[in-house]
């Protein structure tokens, strides 16, 4: 499997960075615990670890942008200070991240430029100069558009070619690529695999951060593994397999007890979803949500499953596929028309997406409420006591802490905004609530209020739809989770078989299955 | 390093709650200082019941321009054609009443109606098209200019306009108030009400704070802001109408004015009260500081050209101050 050029021993030689015992917290959460990481030049490195295991921290340590709380990074032996995105990038490091940044409407060469130094003549920037030098770079990284190309339109693969372009135009000794194939298909990763390859050859260090254990193994001679903020060990040799990589990123841990309420009383499917697709996230999804159970949607980030929400929400319109909701067909255009159906919904982002940040609690409680909340039908003035009773008993209910009627909304704390989200819904009793990482961010004693009533609104027939990266938090919540992976639902897991090691584990291998198709 | 900085600046608690409370009420205390200061220096002109019954008498005309303005501005959209629509209108009521006979309530309906329809224009394009609203409204103001010379070939219709056309606005009613103080003061009243007190204004608020939000919280984003640009195209119709009756004629530019005025009202109404929102009330403080500078100016004899530097300076400096406050306050 592995490149004959990469069994060289050059594993010896000194490292050129080093990132020693550092420790990062955010909030009274532990992101990262004393890990450590050294790069050799010319090899590439692998990254893994699951959602929340610390890796994108530790990325933006090196990038400079989020300082550690402890612990240093080494550069060619020696310490950096004070780090920042200029120095990292002046050192040699270059990061490639998920989402592509480019400015769209400037060409190739322009966006492989962008604050870079550049030639010039008499003045003015010497395009045809900087073009001459860049050409070569680019061909034998094999970027296909022409330089003078409108980067807009051109396809992801071809962005990550101009991105290791602009790497070497910045003369980079360590490029760190996060998740890079997860937009591409087999054939572009193979061409970045062989990419790849000829960096690590030319001595230039990679460190590939994936889910796809697959590519790791195919192309890293070390793999470093987080769980939990911590480092679990570094893999090399023999020790390197599927299997001690899956043991390593699950981790041995005793499973929580399940003390779950057993499902509501209502019968029936609520939702049922056939052939449900959106191009490139959702494709030919099928399932049925029950009435009075908690559904969990577990996978990795970026398996489609927020996409799949707000397609059910009306927010996306889907290119193929069928719902009906009570039995009835059901295509909401809007997602007002959907929470006229009585379909509820706690969007991932909730202060961009969730929240009036800027109005008051009473205002934001009562958006998705507001015929409860009128004097009448023919008179639609906001009644007062209605409104107050309204948002009094969801601050009751919830919990809601450092709120009042006219607080606005964005002075409460994350975990108080969340239940404002949630708490919307309590009113007009969904039939079916759909909620995207509603604990993320929230602290341990909002997150057991959250999942008690989230529990609670299934004993009145509600069918809850949760999604959530967290693998704790399905097996404490649901009946039944399916897992996603690529776009597709890969796995169902219920019963006795619902543990966090096993979504884990489903998700590493609906990767696994649907990554080569 | 850089936090150490910051926090260096930072204010005691009293400190912020003072700032905090002066940004919302600079405004107001600006208003009231401007009122003390102009009866200090001119006893005898300035503050009479006659003066002040006629500042708010000048001042009832932008207010309902800038009413209707306020709610194209809650939503997050901008409405540039209110002062062509108002000058259009103003010229379509004399004509409508002039040439076509119409009675007069039938012609002001009309031009209502039909100031409602230029705003569904204004909302459709911005909304279904995806027309930037400065431009949608720029645009559609500028074909306005365009029907307004078609329809009046650019003469001002001013022959056989009827004595009680002119009574609209020059006339008085209850305890000898005049008429556009009254019509002000019920437009007034039904844009607050209906933005403070009624579920639309609640989806309106929320449109206007954070849009993707209230999508997704099952609100029709483009309904609301479709209602927003009818309202305001019916303020400025309203405006442009009394404005016609008050000239005694239908001039193709004589309401472009209004659209500075109006959004110099709004303006310094977001600074009043509340955080930068725009806001009903906020915009009849606007207006009225407005309007008293205006006619202290006048009072005192300074030249025109005093009365656009006062305008703008206000406008500046009195946003510029709140926003400053507010700053301070949160840092």
């Amino acid at each position: 499997m592995n490149d004959a050029a990469l069994e060289t021993g050059t594993l010896q030689a000194p490292p050129f960075v080093v990132a020693e015992a550092i420790s990062k917290a955010y909030g009274g959460a532990q992101a990262l615990k004393a890990v450590s990481l050294s790069i050799v030049p010319g090899e590439v490195h692998g990254l893994v670890g699951a959602n929340g295991a610390g890796k994108s921290t530790l990325i933006r340590i090196l990038a400079g942008l989020t300082q550690p709380d402890s612990g240093q990074i080494v550069v060619d032996g020696r310490r950096i200070a004070a780090n920042s995105p200029h120095v990292a990038s002046e050192l040699g490091m270059t990061f490639i991240h998920q989402e592509l940044a480019f400015i769209p409407g400037m060409t190739v060469l322009e966006n492989i430029m962008l604050g870079l130094p550049k030639k010039t003549r008499f003045g003015l920037v010497d395009w045809p100069a900087i073009a001459r030098e860049v050409a070569p770079i680019a061909n034998r990284v094999g970027v296909r558009a022409p330089l003078t190309a409108n980067v807009k339109g051109l396809s992801t693969a071809e962005n990550w070619l101009i991105n290791i372009t602009r790497a070497l135009v910045r003369k980079a000794r360590l490029i760190v690529m996060d998740e890079p194939t997860a937009a591409l298909a087999t054939a572009e990763s193979e061409r970045l695999f062989g990419i790849i390859r000829e960096l690590s050859k030319s001595g230039i260090a990679v460190l590939y951060v994936s889910h796809r254990l697959d590519e790791i193994l195919e192309l890293c001679r070390r793999v470093t593994v987080f769980r939990d903020g911590r480092l679990i060990g570094e893999l090399t040799g023999a020790g390197l397999s599927r299997q001690a990589l899956v043991e390593s990123i699950v981790g041995g841990a005793v499973e929580p007890s399940r003390n779950r309420a057993v499902a509501g009383a209502a019968e029936g499917v609520a939702i049922s979803v056939r052939r449900m697709s959106r191009a490139p996230k959702v494709k030919s999804v099928s399932f049925d949500l029950k009435k009075g159970e908690v559904l969990g949607l577990g996978g990795l980030v970026g398996a489609g499953r927020s996409e799949l929400a707000r397609i059910l929400f009306g927010a996306d319109r889907p290119d193929s596929g069928e719902m009906t909701l009570d039995g009835k067909p059901f295509a909401p255009r809007s997602p007002a028309q959907a929470v006229k159906a009585k379909i509820g919904f706690v969007p991932e982002e909730r202060r961009a997406e969730g929240l009036i940040l800027s109005k008051s609690v009473g205002l934001n409680l009562g958006l998705a409420n507001l015929d409860s909340i009128v004097v009448s039908q023919m008179l639609p003035l906001i009644s007062g006591r209605r409104r107050d009773a309204l948002v009094e008993r969801t601050i009751k209910a919830f919990a809601i802490r450092g709120a009042g009627i006219d607080t606005p909304v964005g002075r409460l704390s994350g975990g108080n905004q969340q239940k404002v989200v949630i708490g919307r819904w309590l009113q007009s009793k969904p039939k079916v609530l759909i909620l995207d990482e509603p604990t993320r961010g929230v602290d341990v004693g909002a997150r057991a209020e959250i999942h008690r009533f989230i529990r609670g609104l299934t004993h009145a027939g509600t069918a809850v739809l949760v999604i959530s990266s967290d693998p704790e938090e399905l097996p404490d919540l649901c009946d039944r989770v399916l897992i996603m992976a690529e776009g597709r639902i890969v796995g169902e897991l219920a019963g006795d078989a619902l543990t966090r090691h096993a979504i884990i584990a489903a998700s590493y291998a609906g990767v696994q299955e649907h990554g080569a198709t | 390093m850089s936090e150490n900085v910051i926090s260096t600046r930072r204010l005691s608690p009293a400190a912020k709650a003072a700032l905090g409370v002066f940004a919302r009420y600079a405004t107001i205390i600006g208003l009231a200082l401007m009122i003390v200061a102009f009866s200090a220096l001119s006893p005898d002109a300035f503050p009479t019941f006659n003066n002040f019954i006629n500042v708010l008498n000048q001042a009832s005309l932008a207010m309902i321009i800038s009413g209707g303005l306020t709610l194209a501005l809650v939503i997050g959209e901008m409405d540039l054609s209110v002062g062509y629509a108002a000058s259009l209108h103003g010229v379509l009521v004399t004509g409508l009443i002039v040439r076509s006979g119409l009675p007069i309530p039938v012609a002001l309906a009309v031009v209502i109606a039909l100031g409602g329809l230029v705003g569904a224009a204004n909302g459709l394009i911005v909304t279904k098209l995806r027309v930037n609203s400065v431009i949608a409204t720029l645009g559609v103001g500028t074909i306005l200019v365009g029907l307004s010379f078609a329809y009046s070939s650019g003469a001002p219709i001013v022959a056989g306009v009827p004595e009680t056309f002119l009574q609209l606005a020059l006339g008085r009613w209850l305890f000898g108030i005049p008429n556009p103080i009254i019509v002000m003061a019920l437009v007034v009243l039904i844009l607050w009400v209906l933005v403070e007190r009624t579920a639309i204004g609640q989806e309106i608020q929320a449109v206007g704070g954070n849009q993707a939000a209230a999508r997704l919280a099952g609100i029709s984003v483009d309904r609301i802001k479709i209602l927003a640009f009818v309202i305001s195209g019916m303020c400025a119709a309203l405006t442009g109408a009394l404005l016609a009756s008050r000239l005694g004629s239908g001039t193709t530019s004589a309401a472009d004015s209004y659209l500075l005025t109006a959004f110099a009202a709004v303006f310094l109404g977001s600074a009043t009260l509340r955080d930068g929102e725009f806001h009903v009330l906020g915009t009849l403080v606007g207006t009225l500081i407005i309007a008293f500078g205006f006619n202290g100016l006048n009072i005192f004899g300074a030249p025109t050209f005093s009365q656009y530097v006062f305008q703008g300076a206000t406008l500046i400096i009195a946003v510029g101050l709140s926003s400053l406050g507010r700053m301070l306050a949160e840092s």
